[in-house]
């Protein structure tokens, strides 16, 4: 756009009464009022946008295994959940119910058995660990609640079905999940600071 | 009376290949518009109801997935809108006038179509002798030659203010009636320059019949409507996109005020006419522009291909078929600016538009045409 645009005889020209120019901002000349070479630059930046490539991935069926579509969402990403496992791989969960309670969808529904013996860290373990992923709403709140670090939520984000049975996660769902991502010992908690395997190093650019 | 089939369907024929023509191209026109809307705002657009492969229309027809990739993804969308258009509840609203309201649909769709009639749509093909007078046979690929072809086009082109009109009253809604108002006025406002810019171009070519017209354009590329009315051609695509109902011009459906103005009580099959009425106006816009100052259906080399092509008739048939080609060229070409405008510029104010169409746009058109006689006498 042209510096300043001046009237006729050099002085700046009026205004109509009771109309201020916002700052930075000038009266247009007469070359500036056609609107042609701004309607230009317009029709430029649509153009580019055009033939720019698009960053949509299509969910054709075969984003799950073609390295092209691969997404990694950012560190920290919210995703659905997965259990983890103590050193002698068994359920780190105490069912302590405190996840259940800090949860403000309410989807998380766990019953309780009184461990083994010969267990001496724990009172109790899951018998029924279950999360209602239709209901859950992603917050983060039972990962932060846990005592025991045994809850997190991982970065799968895809994971669709068509029925609302099989969005009901059980307990061995929850800790296959944990070792498939390689995440069952991980030792991070909520926020990833820094933890190395705490979440899947990122692939793509976003 | 003598009368002869064999006529009467040889009239028929480039009836059929015109009409047929341009209402398949309006899905493709709507598949682009679409496209290239997502495109522009960094999308998509459709890309699932392909033909082949998952989503498409013989797995939804048969179940017959061909392929595994999705093959021209999108490119059945506009069937598939059509088919849900005529699955949808045929309403009229309670007070709604029944008549009109029906009627008005009709009458937005048939303008557009009747104004192709007259506009020549490829070169005229050359049959060779096949009748007993030995001479050859020329088909015309144009229905009629009025020898008042332009005046056709705008009379009819007017006559769709009509169908706007009528359906926003007909509909008993503050909206739609608004709407249809601002139809009437609008196409009646930017009708004047076009009508001007008509002028200036029968002037010019010193007839008023379309197939004279391109017959003038058709020595040469510089011979093109365009490089001798430069300003004339500007003005008229302007109108044009003001006659379409087109963004920035958009006022009568303005979604942002008026819901949907005049189109806002329609639904089912009657919107649909409405809509198809509305792309083969742009289509017919597209035609007109092409015809009137882009040479129609000429292309650059056609006199040399011409004179090579002799008598032969696959030849002369290959000729023809270019001259088509770039026809729907230009046409398309439009259509393709005018989708490009649509997501580039933001709708004028009600205001914005009168003032433009009555101080701009009809005194320039006023000068061109001042010049145009100056040109011709001199």
């Amino acid at each position: 756009m042209s510096a300043h645009a001046e009237g006729p005889g050099g002085q700046a020209p009026k205004l109509p009464p009771g109309v201020i120019l916002a700052p930075g901002r000038h009266e247009l000349g007469a070359g500036e009022k056609l609107y042609l070479s701004a309607i230009a630059h317009g029709l430029l930046n649509t153009f580019k946008h055009l033939i720019k490539p698009k960053f949509t991935i299509d969910y054709d069926g075969t984003e799950k295994d073609n390295p092209k579509k691969a997404h990694t969402p950012r560190p920290g990403y919210r995703g659905e959940h997965y259990l983890k496992k103590d050193e002698a791989g068994h359920v780190k969960c105490v069912a302590c119910f405190m996840c259940a309670a800090a949860c403000p969808a309410e989807c998380i529904h766990i019953e309780a058995r009184p461990a083994p013996p010969e267990m001496k860290d724990r009172e109790r373990l899951p018998a029924r660990f279950e999360i209602d992923m239709l209901r859950c709403i992603y917050c983060g709140m039972c990962e932060e609640a846990c005592p025991v670090d045994a809850i997190a939520l991982s970065p799968i984000f895809n994971q669709v079905s068509d029925e609302r049975v099989k969005k009901v996660y059980d307990l061995e769902l929850l800790l296959k999940r944990g070792e498939e991502l390689g995440l069952s010992q991980s030792r991070h908690r909520y926020r990833p600071d820094g933890v190395p395997g705490a979440v899947p190093e990122r692939k793509d650019h976003q | 009376m003598d009368f002869e089939w064999a006529d009467y369907l040889w009239k028929l024929l480039p009836v059929f290949l015109v009409f047929l023509g341009v209402l398949s191209v309006v899905p493709i026109h709507v598949y682009l518009e679409r496209k290239g809307a997502g495109y522009i705002q960094d999308r998509v657009g459709p890309n699932r109801v392909g033909l082949l492969g998952p989503d498409g229309l013989l797995e939804g027809l048969f179940g017959w997935r061909v392929t595994r990739q999705r093959i021209l993804g999108g490119l059945i969308q506009p069937a598939a809108d059509v088919i849900k258009l005529i699955g949808k509840e045929d309403f009229v609203p309670a007070k709604a006038d029944k008549v009109l309201f029906t009627l008005a649909p009709m009458m937005a769709l048939l303008p557009p179509l009747l104004s192709f009639v007259v506009v020549p749509v490829g070169a005229d093909l050359n049959l060779g002798p096949i009748d007993e007078s030995g001479h050859p046979v020329w088909l015309p690929l144009q229905v009629a030659d009025l020898n008042i072809g332009i005046l056709w086009v705008l009379s009819v082109a007017s006559l769709s203010a009509y169908g706007l009109a009528l359906g926003g009253w007909a509909s008993n809604n503050k909206f739609s009636l608004l709407g249809g108002v601002r139809a009437t006025a609008q196409m009646i406002s930017y009708e004047i320059g076009m009508g001007l810019i008509v002028v200036c171009m029968a002037m010019h070519y010193q007839s008023l019949s379309l197939r004279e017209m391109v017959g003038q354009q058709s020595h040469g590329v510089l011979q093109w409507g365009v490089f001798s009315q430069p300003l004339a051609f500007a003005i008229f695509v302007v109108c044009a996109f003001a006659e379409n109902n087109r963004l920035p011009f958009d006022l009568p459906e303005c979604e942002a005020e008026l819901v949907g103005g005049f189109h806002t009580e329609y639904n089912s099959l009657k919107f649909g006419m409405f809509f198809q009425g509305e792309y083969i106006a742009m289509l017919a816009m597209g035609a007109l522009i092409a015809t009137l100052f882009l040479g129609g259906w000429h292309y650059p080399g056609y006199e040399a291909l011409r004179a090579a092509a002799g008598d032969a008739f696959w030849a002369n048939l290959g000729v023809t078929l270019l001259s088509l080609a770039a026809f729907g060229v230009k046409t398309v070409g439009f259509v393709l600016f005018q989708i490009w405008v649509r997501w580039t510029l933001p709708r004028f104010r009600y205001d914005q538009l009168m003032s433009i169409g009555w101080k701009g746009i009809v005194p320039l058109a006023l000068l061109n045409v001042v010049v145009t006689v100056a040109m011709v006498l001199a």
